[in-house]
C-alpha cells in the first residue's frame, strides 16, 4: 500500500533548458531520500499510471521558470498542489541565472543537495492561504444567447454592478470578476495585484487585468484589507478565462462591514437575471432591432 | 413601447455625476482615452479647439476609471468615489421612501 503523505514529486523536466534540467536533478534526489517521482511526459499520455501515488500522496510541483509548464500540467489535471518551489527563484535568491546550455554548471550543482533540503521543509500552500476557507464546491446555473453561453453560481457569492464578485465565507471573502468579464475581454494575459495590506473600501480598486482586448479594474464589492492575493493567477492570468470564479480568484480581504455592504450588492440570483438584461441590451445596441 | 431607463444601484443613471472631467490645460489630445474606451463616452471634435470633449457622460461605467492609466498627461479626473457612493445611498433611500 502506498505511504499516506509520502511527496510526490512533479518536476518540469524541460531538457532544453537549464532550469529545466536542474528540476530534474532536484526531482532525482528527493526520490533517493524516498520521494516519488512523477514523469511528466509518462503523465500527459498515461495519466493512469500515477493515480495510486497521487491519490495517497502529497503534491510537490517543481516549476523550471515562469511559464510553469508543471504547475499547468498539475491543473490541467485537476491535481491539487501541496507545495511549489520555482527553479529560477532558487537560484535568483543566490543572485544566479539559468544559463544559456542546458548542462547544469558546476557551481550549481554543488547547491542541489541544500536545495533539496530546503524543498523536503516547504510549507503547504493551503496553509497559507487560509486553511479550510472556500473549499466548498461551487454549483452553476447558465443560460445562453446567441452562441455564448454565461454561469453564475447558485449560492455563496455577492455582485457589483461592475460584474465583480464577492464570495463570503464567514468573516473573509475573495474577490474576482464574472464570466461575462472573461466573455468580453476574451484572453487574459495580465494580472496585477494590490498590495497585501491594502484598506479597501466598497467599489475601490482591488487590482487591475489586461486581456488581448482591453484592460480593466477589478473594482471591489465590498470592504475589508486585503489579506492575500492569487499568486497561481499572477502566473497564469489565464485562469480567469478557464475557471474565473473559483480558481480565477484574485484577492482575499478580511471583511470590515459586510452587513452594511451587503445592502447594495445582488445576490447570485440578483445576478442572473441582472446579467441576462445586460447581455440582452447590448446586443440590442450592438445589432439593432427592439 | 419605450426602453426602459438605464439604472445603476437602482437608481437613475442620470442622476449619478460620475464621468471622466478633461482638463484642457493639460490635454494634447493624443485621443488615448477615446481609443480605449468601448462605451463611446468621448467624442472627437475635428476643427474646433477643443478636439475631445466627454459627449457623453451618462455612457462612461459608474466607478470606471481606467482611461485615467492611458493618459500620458494625467488630463483626466473623477468625482470622489466616497461621494458618489453616498449620493446613490442616499437617492435609494429617497426611493424607497417613496
Ligand atoms: S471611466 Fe471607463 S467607461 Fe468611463 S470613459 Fe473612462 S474608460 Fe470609459
Ligand atoms: S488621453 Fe489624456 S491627453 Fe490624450 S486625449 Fe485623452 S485626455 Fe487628452
Amino acid at each position: 500500500m502506498a505511504e499516506k503523505n509520502k511527496p510526490v514529486v512533479l518536476p518540469c523536466n524541460g531538457i532544453d533548458k537549464e532550469a529545466g534540467a536542474i528540476s530534474r536533478e532536484l526531482a532525482l534526489l528527493l526520490l533517493e531520500k524516498g520521494a516519488d517521482v512523477i514523469c511528466p511526459v509518462l503523465y500527459q499520455s498515461n495519466p493512469k499510471r500515477y493515480q495510486k501515488k497521487l491519490e495517497s500522496g502529497k503534491l510537490l510541483v517543481i516549476d523550471g521558470c515562469k511559464t510553469g509548464c508543471a504547475s499547468k500540467l498539475a491543473r490541467e489535471h485537476g491535481l491539487k498542489i501541496a507545495k511549489k518551489a520555482t527553479v529560477n527563484e532558487l537560484l535568483k535568491e543566490e543572485n544566479l541565472k539559468s544559463g544559456k546550455s542546458p548542462v547544469i554548471g558546476t557551481e550549481k550543482l554543488g547547491l542541489l543537495p541544500a536545495w533539496a533540503e530546503r524543498l523536503e521543509e516547504l510549507e503547504d500552500i493551503v496553509a497559507e492561504e487560509g486553511g479550510t476557507h472556500f473549499k466548498t464546491p461551487v454549483s452553476f446555473r447558465q443560460f445562453a444567447f446567441d452562441k455564448f453561453i454565461f454561469k453564475v453560481p447558485e449560492a455563496g457569492y455577492f455582485f457589483n454592478e461592475n460584474d465583480c464578485w464577492a464570495r463570503v465565507e464567514g468573516d473573509r471573502a475573495r474577490l474576482g470578476v464574472s464570466d461575462y468579464v472573461q466573455q468580453s475581454a476574451s484572453d487574459i494575459i495580465f494580472f496585477e495585484p494590490p498590495e497585501v495590506g491594502k484598506e479597501l473600501n466598497m467599489f475601490d480598486e482591488a487590482g487591475s487585468i489586461e486581456s488581448t482586448k482591453t484592460a480593466l479594474d477589478i473594482i471591489s464589492p465590498v470592504s475589508g484589507t486585503v489579506t492575500a492575493v492569487n499568486q497561481e493567477l499572477v502566473e497564469a492570468p489565464e485562469l480567469i478565462n478557464s475557471d474565473p470564479y473559483v480558481a480565477g480568484w484574485a484577492v482575499e480581504v478580511a471583511l470590515s462591514d459586510f452587513e452594511s455592504d451587503r445592502e447594495l450588492l445582488m445576490d447570485c440570483a440578483g445576478y442572473f437575471d441582472y446579467l441576462n438584461e445586460k447581455v440582452k441590451k447590448e446586443y440590442r445596441k450592438r445589432y439593432g432591432g427592439k | 413601447m419605450q426602453v426602459s431607463e438605464e439604472t445603476f444601484m437602482g437608481v437613475p443613471r442620470k442622476d449619478i455625476p460620475w464621468c471622466p472631467a478633461i482638463d484642457y490645460e493639460k490635454c494634447d489630445y493624443c485621443m488615448e482615452c477615446d481609443e480605449f474606451c468601448p462605451h463611446g463616452v468621448f467624442e472627437r471634435r475635428e476643427g474646433e479647439e477643443k478636439k475631445l470633449v466627454v459627449a457623453h457622460p451618462e455612457n462612461c461605467v459608474v466607478f470606471c476609471k481606467v482611461c485615467a492609466k492611458t493618459c500620458g498627461p494625467d488630463a483626466l479626473s473623477f468625482p470622489d468615489k466616497t461621494e458618489t457612493l453616498e449620493l446613490i445611498k442616499r437617492l435609494r433611500e429617497d426611493k424607497r421612501d417613496g
